[in-house]
């Protein structure tokens, strides 16, 4: 599936998509931990930090680690905070 | 006394240069705290919510609170409270730095200004002691240049708020600038500039003692400590401009007067782009350690502070990609002290009625950064179209006809900030009810939206408590005052806020008292609106949220039925 990364996580890891194999989302955040060391400050064990969340193809917010993933999906790693 | 009070506001008549120090009651400032609380009550003690907003006799309340003065990151705060002449309404702007701390070392919780000066003036307040001087020379001097020459006049000490042309010419929606900051919503440069005051100084040497310094210290210090953290990363590193990157991915970027959600060439003014093209700095406001401000440069021009409010309104919402022009156009709104979301919205919205053949200015296009220059420039001076504009977006659809009222971006008058209501619906309802109309800051309702607490683009009446629960921390907030971009660093809002409070003033302050008095500020925000002649009809959006899905996102609609249960069902949640 497709990861999209806005804000703080792109510049953490330096890129703003990549492509990984998960089946939920806490299998997700766990790849990415280990992807970016950096994303320790956003991932402990297989949920974000409370500072930031978990989008689903930019409908619905997502935090249960056991919510289940498709192939097809996009999920965007972003700030929670929207403040302007 | 409590401690961190002075116990007392001036009362400054600026028609005979008459100077009242009036006590305050510590059943008031424990009850209002101070900030927009403090200054909500002293705008129903000393002027009529029913008059006009620009009338001589009508206060202009700057307050301070207990938390100014203290090491408490990111106190030095004031709030500046008047009847809005945009909206008719409450209005309370916030600013920061270094006017705080030198307006309560005058001696005083707050600064109460009517009257009007027979001359453009800078009223002085020097360690309590008020004069005003003539400064008929600065007529038409932008905010930076009038703030600069009134400290030259001055000598060291002094800290100025100003305002620019836009405020003495009366636009509705003009800012009272100082250090590079705005009070920046809802017309309080107008009504400063009603009262023919160009500039306030202020300068003291009276402080407040600490009723418990040492614990005090400590907690000043863990706070300190914690707004290092991820939980203000975002601010401190990119800036709030890093939403528009995100709000154009979830379809939330207000386009071309909030015809779509999604602006094709968003990554052409993010920061993230800019920032390879033009150099940038960071700074802070004074007692702050966040340093959420990123300073853009345009070659050898002065840089500009850019934050995603004025990003989003002079950008997307005009369809301008430019970066060079958004960035002018906000040094320009910061000179001639204009809020940047008014102008934004107002100039879009005047983008749009261009296109439908409304309004003969055939060069005011959405995309040209030309125009919206100088279209700016013209509200600023009020002259050609920009005397209508400078009216803002409502007054300007009364006049112009055609049902664009139906368009027209605003909430009891005040321009709908860069949350698009039809794809974020819980922050819809913050703005429907918000007090001071559409706003952002008075309701923090987005945070919601980007929850999995519920569906941003179907909002159901269990957003309503959310809402209220922002709204409530919000008031609370302003009151103390502290910057929201902390609010992600306390554990348990209430309870800390309890304690600095406790450490500050010596009250046995609780959590649960604050809740209260978090709900009592927003109710006294509600009743000056009553007594201006507020209306439930008021609480809503303009028929264009309604009556269309969000163009780009069909999924994205709240139709009336659906926003005046949410209305209602916050009514009855408030007891209202």
């Amino acid at each position: 599936m497709r990861v999209e990364l806005l804000g703080l996580p792109r510049e953490r890891a330096g890129v703003a998509e990549l492509e990984l194999e998960a089946d939920t989302l806490g299998q997700l955040l766990t790849a990415l931990a280990i992807r970016f060391p950096s994303f320790n400050e956003l991932i402990s064990v297989d949920r974000l930090r409370p500072s930031f969340t978990a989008n689903l193809n930019g409908d619905r917010f997502i935090s249960d680690p056991a919510t289940r993933l498709t192939e097809s999906d996009s999920v965007l790693i972003l700030s929670a905070d929207a403040g302007g | 006394m409590p401690f961190g009070y002075h116990g007392c506001y001036l009362r400054i008549d600026v028609s005979d240069g008459s100077v009242d120090r009036i006590p305050i009651p510590e059943t008031v400032l424990r009850q209002f705290l101070g900030g927009s609380g403090l200054g909500v009550w002293l705008l129903l003690q000393e002027g009529d919510p029913a008059a006009d907003a620009l009338a001589p006799a009508s206060p202009l309340v700057f307050a301070f609170s207990p938390l100014v003065g203290s090491p408490l990151t990111t106190s030095a705060k004031f709030a500046v409270v008047s009847k809005s002449p945009l909206t008719n309404r409450i209005n309370d702007s916030l600013a920061s730095s270094g006017f705080a701390i030198a307006g309560k070392r005058c001696g005083c919780d707050a600064i109460v200004i009517v009257g009007r000066a027979a001359a453009p003036s800078a009223l002085i307040i020097d360690d309590g002691r008020v004069s005003l001087h003539i400064v008929e020379h600065l007529r038409g001097a932008s905010c930076q240049i009038t703030e600069a020459a009134v400290k030259e006049r001055l000598g060291a000490g002094y800290q100025v708020a100003s305002i620019g042309p836009a405020g003495e010419n009366a636009v509705r929606y003009a800012t009272i600038s100082h250090d590079g900051r705005h009070a920046g919503r809802g017309g309080s440069g107008a009504v400063l500039g009603s009262k023919n005051v160009k500039a306030i100084a202020v300068r003291g040497t009276q402080r407040c003692e600490w009723a418990h310094p040492r614990e005090l210290t400590e907690i000043s210090r863990d706070l300190s400590k914690k707004s290092f953290g991820p939980a203000t990363a975002k601010y401190r590193e990119l800036g709030t401009a890093a939403n528009l990157l995100t709000f154009n991915r979830l379809g939330a970027l207000p386009t071309r007067n909030f015809q779509s959600g999604t602006f094709d060439e968003a990554v052409s003014i993010s920061p993230e782009e800019i920032r390879t093209t033009h150099s940038r700095t960071r700074a802070s406001c004074v007692a702050c350690t966040i340093g959420c401000e990123h300073i853009y440069g345009i070659g050898a021009e002065p840089g500009v502070r850019l934050e995603y409010e004025s990003l989003f309104a002079l950008g997307s919402l005009c369809g301008v990609s430019d970066p060079d022009a958004v960035l002018r156009a906000s040094r320009l709104c910061d000179e001639l002290g204009i809020d940047t979301i008014s102008a934004g919205g107002t100039i879009a919205f005047a983008m749009e009625c261009v296109q439908r053949g409304w309004l003969d200015e055939s060069w005011l296009t959405f995309g040209s950064g030309d125009a919206m220059l100088r279209a700016i420039d013209l509200v600023g001076r009020r002259e050609g179209v920009g005397d209508l504009l400078a009216e803002g977006s409502r007054r300007a659809a009364d006049v112009i006809g055609h049902d664009s009222i139906a368009f027209a971006p605003q909430v009891k008058g005040l321009e709908i900030p860069g949350y698009e209501p039809r794809a974020l619906q819980t922050m819809a309802l913050g703005f429907a009810v918000g007090a001071r109309g559409a706003d952002h800051n008075r309701s923090g309702a987005y945070e919601v939206d980007f929850s999995d607490k519920v569906d941003r683009r179907h909002a159901t009446l269990e957003a309503v408590r959310y809402a209220i629960e922002t709204e409530d921390k919000a008031a609370l907030m302003d009151s103390l005052i502290l910057c929201k971009f902390l609010r992600g660093v306390f554990a348990d809002f209430y309870a800390e806020s309890a304690d600095m409070l406790q450490q500050v003033t010596g009250w046995d302050a609780t959590a649960d008292e604050l809740r209260e008095t978090a709900r009592r500020i927003v109710g006294i925000k509600r009743r000056f609106n009553l007594m201006a002649g507020w209306t439930r009809d008021e609480d809503t959006l303009p028929p264009r949220f309604l009556d269309t899905p969000l163009p780009s996102d069909p999924a994205a609609a709240i139709n009336r039925q659906q926003l005046e249960a949410l209305v209602a069902e916050y009514h009855r949640q408030r007891g209202w």
